[in-house]
C-alpha cells in the first residue's frame, strides 16, 4: 500500500479512535455542533416516542425527517456504535469527495489522499460527527448526490438529493446546479467559459424524475407517522423559525427581539434571501456547474435558518476540489484567519453567555457574525477566483479590477 | 463488474459484522444497568432517612413571623432571618415560607451596614444576603393578616406567595418572636394576638386539615403562656420561658450598635448548626438542649419526641422509593367503582378526578391504534424506492 494510503488508514484509526474515547459525550447538545434539527438527544427522544406508540412530532423537540426513525428506532443506544457509524458515515462522505475530485480531474489520482484527509480532519466536520449529529449524514447525502452527478448517474445523484433535500429542506436549492452538473460534465471549465446549452426535453425528465423521487419519500414519511404533522416540525422549523435555540447562524438572534407584527415579513425576507442566489450564480458559473454548486453550498451554509459548524465546513472542504483557483484568491490568509478568530470565539464566548453567565447573548451573536463574514469573505473570494481565471494573465502594467 | 459479485458477500459481512456489534453494545448496556441499579441501592439504604422517620409528612411549610418594628427590635428580626435561613439551608423552598418581617432592619437609614442583617458579635454571617423572599413586610404584618394566612381564609386577590397553601400531609413550622406578655404578643406597638387568638386559629387548621403536625416555638417573654391554650392535636410547642418570666436577648455587636440575637434563638440556631438533611436526631435532642428556663409542651403531640425527627418539622427532606421492576406506559381505563376513596387514604370522593382520567386514556388507545398501523407501508415504500434505484444503476 502507497504511503498515502497508510496515512488515510492512520487517519481513519485516530478518527474512530477519538470516537470510541467517547469524548463528544459532552458534546452532544453543544449549540455549535448540534442544531434542533441534528441533534443527537432529539433524535433519541423521538425514536423514543415513536417506538412507544406516540406521535414523534407531538412533543415539539423532535425535528428531525422522519426517514431517520425506522433505522435509529432498531439502533441500539450505545456510544461505541454511533461512533463506528459516524465515522464510517465521514468515511462514505471523503470517499464521495475523492471521486467528485477524480472526475473533475480525470484520474490525477495523488491528490485524492490529501482531499479525504481534509474531509476527515476538517474541525468543523469532525467535531459535529464527534457529537453525533446528523449534519454528517446531511453532507454524506449531499457529497454522494454531487458525485454521483459527476459520473452522470442519474438516478442515484437524484435520489441521494431528494433524500438530502428530505433532511434538510435547503439543500432543494441545489437542484439547479445538480441538473446542469448531470447534463454537462464535471470537468474544470473555469478558464474558458461558453454559454450552457440544452434542450427542454433533456432537462423535463430529469426535473419530474426528481421530483417523482422527492414525492414518493415524502409520501412514505407521510404514511409512516400517519399524519403531515411531520412537515410543519421539520420543513416548516425552517420557515416559521419556532425554536429560538441559539446556533452559528445569522436568524435567531434576529427573531428572539422581533415584534411579533413583523415577524411575518422577516421570515418570508430571510427565506426568499436564500432563494435568490440559486439563479444569479447559476447563470454566471453555466460553464462549470461544480463550482456553481460549490458556491451555492457555501452560500446555503451562511444564510440557512439553523446552520452548524458542518455545513460551513463542507464548503471549506470543497475549496481543495478547485486548485486551480487557488493563486487567484485575493485574501485568503484574511479568511482564513478569520475562520479561526470565529472558531475560537464560538465556544468561548457561548461559554461566557451560558456556563459562566458574565456575557450575554450579544457576545455569542458577535462571534456567529465574525463566522458569517468569514464565510462570507471565503464565499466572495472564491466567486472572484472562479471569474478570474477566465481573463488568464494579464501584463506587467495591467490589472483586473471589478467595477 | 467484479464488484457486483463481492457486493452481497460484503453486505453479509457487514451485516454480521453489525449484529455482532450490537450483541456486544446491548450486553453492555445490560451490564451498566444492573450495575447501577446496584448502585442507586446502597446510596437509599446508606441514607434511608424515610426509614427511620415514622411521620407521615409528605410536604413541609414555615410560617416565620418577627412581629415588632423599629430599629431597636434589630434582633427579632434578626431571629426569625436565622430560622428563615435554617429551614432553607434543610430544603424547605421559598415558595413554602411565609416569611413576615415586621419591619426592614437591612435598609434601615440606621444600619451601617446597609442591606445585611447579622445575628452574632462580630458579624460573621449575613443573614439577609440576595436570595431572600420577604412575603409579608412592614405594615402588612398584622394580626389580622397572621391568622387569615394561617387559617385560609384569605381574600382572593392574595397572590400565591402570600399563602399558606397546606394540606393534611404538611408539617408546618410556626415561629413568633416579639415582645409579648402573659397571653400576648404585641404586634407593630399598636396591637395585641392573644394567646385564644391562635389557639382557635390551630384548630381551624386541624378542621380545615390544613396540617399534619405542627411545631410553635415562640421566643418572647413569657412565651410560655402563648402555647398554654392549645387544644388541636399533633402540636408541639416549645417557648423560651416560663409565665411571669422574660427572655432576654443574647449579645450586643458593638458596630451595629443594638442586640443582635436573643438567647433562645441563638441556642436554637447553634444546636441547629450541626443538622443537615439527612440527620437523623430527634426532638427529644433538641428539647434537652433547650437549658435556662424553656419549656417544651408535648401533651398534645401524638408521638414521642425521641422518634421525631429534627427535619420532620425544619426541612424539607422528600423520601425517595427504589422501584425495582421498570415501570411500563400501558394504558389502561380505570373503573370508577372499584376504588373505594378510603382505600386511597383520601377523605374526598375520587370520582371526579378518575373520570377525567379514564377519558383521556380513550383518547390515547385511539391515538395509538392509528399512529401504529402504517409504519411498515412507510418504510417498504423507501427500500422500493431504493431497490428501484439500484435496479436502474445496474441496468445502465
Amino acid at each position: 500500500m502507497s504511503a498515502g494510503r497508510w496515512t488515510l488508514l492512520y487517519i481513519v484509526a485516530a478518527r474512530l479512535l477519538l470516537a470510541l474515547s467517547l469524548i463528544g459525550e459532552s458534546l452532544k447538545e453543544d449549540h455549535q455542533l448540534a442544531s434542533p434539527l441534528n441533534a443527537y438527544p432529539r433524535l433519541r427522544e423521538g425514536t423514543y416516542l415513536f417506538n412507544h406508540g406516540i406521535s414523534p412530532y407531538s412533543g415539539g423537540t423532535f425535528r428531525h425527517s422522519p426517514l431517520f426513525l425506522p433505522f435509529f428506532s432498531w439502533l441500539p443506544d450505545s456510544p461505541y456504535l454511533n461512533a463506528s457509524l459516524w465515522t464510517l458515515v465521514d468515511c462514505i462522505s471523503a470517499w464521495a469527495l475523492v471521486s467528485i475530485w477524480n472526475a473533475r480531474s480525470g484520474g490525477v489520482r495523488s491528490r485524492g489522499v490529501l482531499l479525504a484527509s481534509m474531509y476527515l480532519i476538517n474541525p468543523y466536520l469532525f467535531l459535529p460527527s464527534l457529537a453525533t449529529s446528523t449534519a454528517s449524514f446531511d453532507n454524506a447525502l449531499l457529497l454522494l448526490a454531487i458525485k454521483f452527478a459527476c459520473e452522470r448517474r442519474t438516478p442515484p445523484c437524484l435520489f441521494s438529493l431528494a433524500f438530502a433535500s428530505q433532511l434538510s429542506l435547503p439543500s432543494i436549492l441545489l437542484l439547479p446546479p445538480i441538473l446542469l452538473l448531470l447534463l454537462s460534465d464535471a470537468k474544470s471549465h473555469l478558464a474558458s467559459p461558453k454559454s450552457f446549452s440544452t434542450s427542454y426535453s433533456a432537462v423535463a425528465p430529469v426535473v419530474l424524475e426528481f421530483f417523482a423521487y422527492f414525492a414518493t419519500l415524502t409520501g412514505a414519511a407521510t404514511i409512516a407517522t400517519g399524519g403531515w404533522s411531520w412537515a410543519a416540525n421539520t420543513w416548516g422549523a425552517g420557515l416559521i423559525l419556532p425554536d429560538l435555540t441559539p446556533n452559528p447562524g445569522l436568524w435567531w438572534y434576529f427573531f428572539t427581539e422581533m415584534f411579533d407584527h413583523f415577524r411575518p415579513f422577516f421570515l418570508m425576507v430571510f427565506s426568499m434571501h436564500l432563494l435568490i442566489y440559486v439563479a444569479p450564480v447559476c447563470i454566471k458559473f453555466q460553464h462549470d456547474p461544480l463550482y456553481a454548486t460549490f458556491i451555492l453550498v457555501g452560500l446555503i451554509a451562511m444564510f440557512k435558518p439553523y446552520p452548524t459548524l458542518a455545513d460551513a465546513g463542507l464548503f471549506l472542504t470543497m475549496f481543495t476540489l478547485f486548485p486551480e483557483t487557488y493563486r487567484y484568491l485575493r485574501y485568503p490568509i484574511v479568511t482564513a484567519l478569520l475562520h479561526l478568530h470565529a472558531f475560537l470565539l464560538l465556544p468561548l464566548f457561548h461559554h461566557l453567555w451560558v456556563g459562566a453567565g458574565t456575557g450575554n447573548a450579544n457576545f455569542f451573536y458577535a462571534s456567529s457574525l465574525v463566522f458569517g463574514v468569514a464565510n462570507g469573505g471565503a464565499i466572495l473570494d472564491a466567486i472572484w477566483a472562479g471569474l478570474r481565471i477566465a481573463v488568464g494573465e494579464v501584463g506587467e502594467d495591467y490589472a483586473v479590477m471589478q467595477e | 463488474m467484479r464488484f457486483l459479485f463481492y457486493l452481497p458477500l460484503s453486505l453479509i459481512f457487514s451485516l454480521f459484522s453489525l449484529l455482532a456489534l450490537t450483541a456486544c453494545a446491548a450486553d453492555l448496556e445490560a451490564f451498566q444497568r444492573a450495575s447501577a441499579r446496584a448502585r442507586i441501592g446502597q446510596f437509599f439504604d446508606r441514607n434511608a432517612v424515610g426509614a427511620s422517620s415514622e411521620s407521615k409528612h409528605t410536604n413541609n411549610w414555615a410560617v416565620l413571623v418577627c412581629s415588632s418594628r423599629y430599629w431597636f427590635n434589630y434582633r427579632h428580626m434578626s431571629n426569625t432571618l436565622g430560622m428563615y435561613r435554617t429551614v432553607k439551608r434543610l430544603g424547605i423552598p421559598d415558595s413554602n415560607i411565609i416569611l413576615m418581617l415586621a419591619d426592614d432592619a437591612a435598609c434601615n437609614p440606621r444600619n451601617r451596614f446597609p442591606g445585611c442583617v447579622y445575628a452574632d458579635a462580630g458579624r460573621h454571617l449575613d443573614l439577609y444576603g440576595e436570595n431572600i423572599e420577604v412575603d409579608y413586610r412592614g405594615y402588612e404584618v398584622t394580626v389580622e393578616n397572621l391568622l387569615r394566612v394561617l387559617t385560609g381564609r384569605v381574600e382572593p386577590s392574595v397572590p400565591r406567595s402570600k399563602r399558606l397553601l397546606s394540606d393534611d400531609r404538611s408539617n408546618i413550622f410556626v415561629y413568633m418572636t416579639g415582645h409579648g406578655g402573659n397571653e400576648f404578643l404585641k404586634f407593630q406597638d399598636n396591637e395585641e394576638m392573644s394567646t385564644f387568638d391562635v389557639a382557635d386559629a390551630f384548630e381551624q387548621m386541624w378542621q380545615k386539615k390544613r396540617y399534619n403536625e405542627m411545631f410553635f416555638m415562640v421566643d418572647t417573654c413569657q412565651a410560655k403562656s402563648m402555647y398554654s391554650k392549645l387544644y388541636s392535636p399533633n402540636i408541639l410547642a416549645t417557648g423560651s420561658s416560663q409565665v411571669g418570666e422574660n427572655s432576654y436577648s443574647y449579645e450586643n455587636d458593638m458596630d451595629v450598635g443594638v442586640a443582635v440575637i436573643d438567647g433562645f434563638t441563638h441556642f436554637t440556631l447553634e444546636f441547629m448548626e450541626n443538622i443537615n438533611k439527612t440527620s437523623a436526631t430527634n426532638m427529644q435532642e433538641f428539647a434537652n438542649k433547650i437549658r435556662s428556663h424553656a419549656d417544651v409542651r408535648s401533651d398534645l403531640f401524638h408521638r414521642p419526641l425521641d422518634r421525631t425527627l429534627i427535619t420532620d418539622f425544619f426541612g424539607g427532606v422528600a423520601h425517595a422509593e427504589v422501584i425495582e421492576s421498570p415501570i411500563t406506559t400501558s394504558v389502561t381505563t380505570v373503573s370508577v367503582e372499584s376504588i373505594a376513596p378510603e382505600e386511597l387514604g383520601l377523605r374526598e370522593p375520587v370520582a371526579d378526578l378518575l373520570i377525567n382520567v379514564s377519558a383521556a386514556a380513550d383518547d390515547v388507545e385511539d391515538h395509538y391504534a392509528h399512529f401504529g398501523g402504517k409504519q411498515q407501508d412507510g418504510w417498504a415504500i423507501v427500500a422500493g424506492l431504493v431497490g428501484y434505484v439500484v435496479m436502474r444503476e445496474r441496468r445502465q
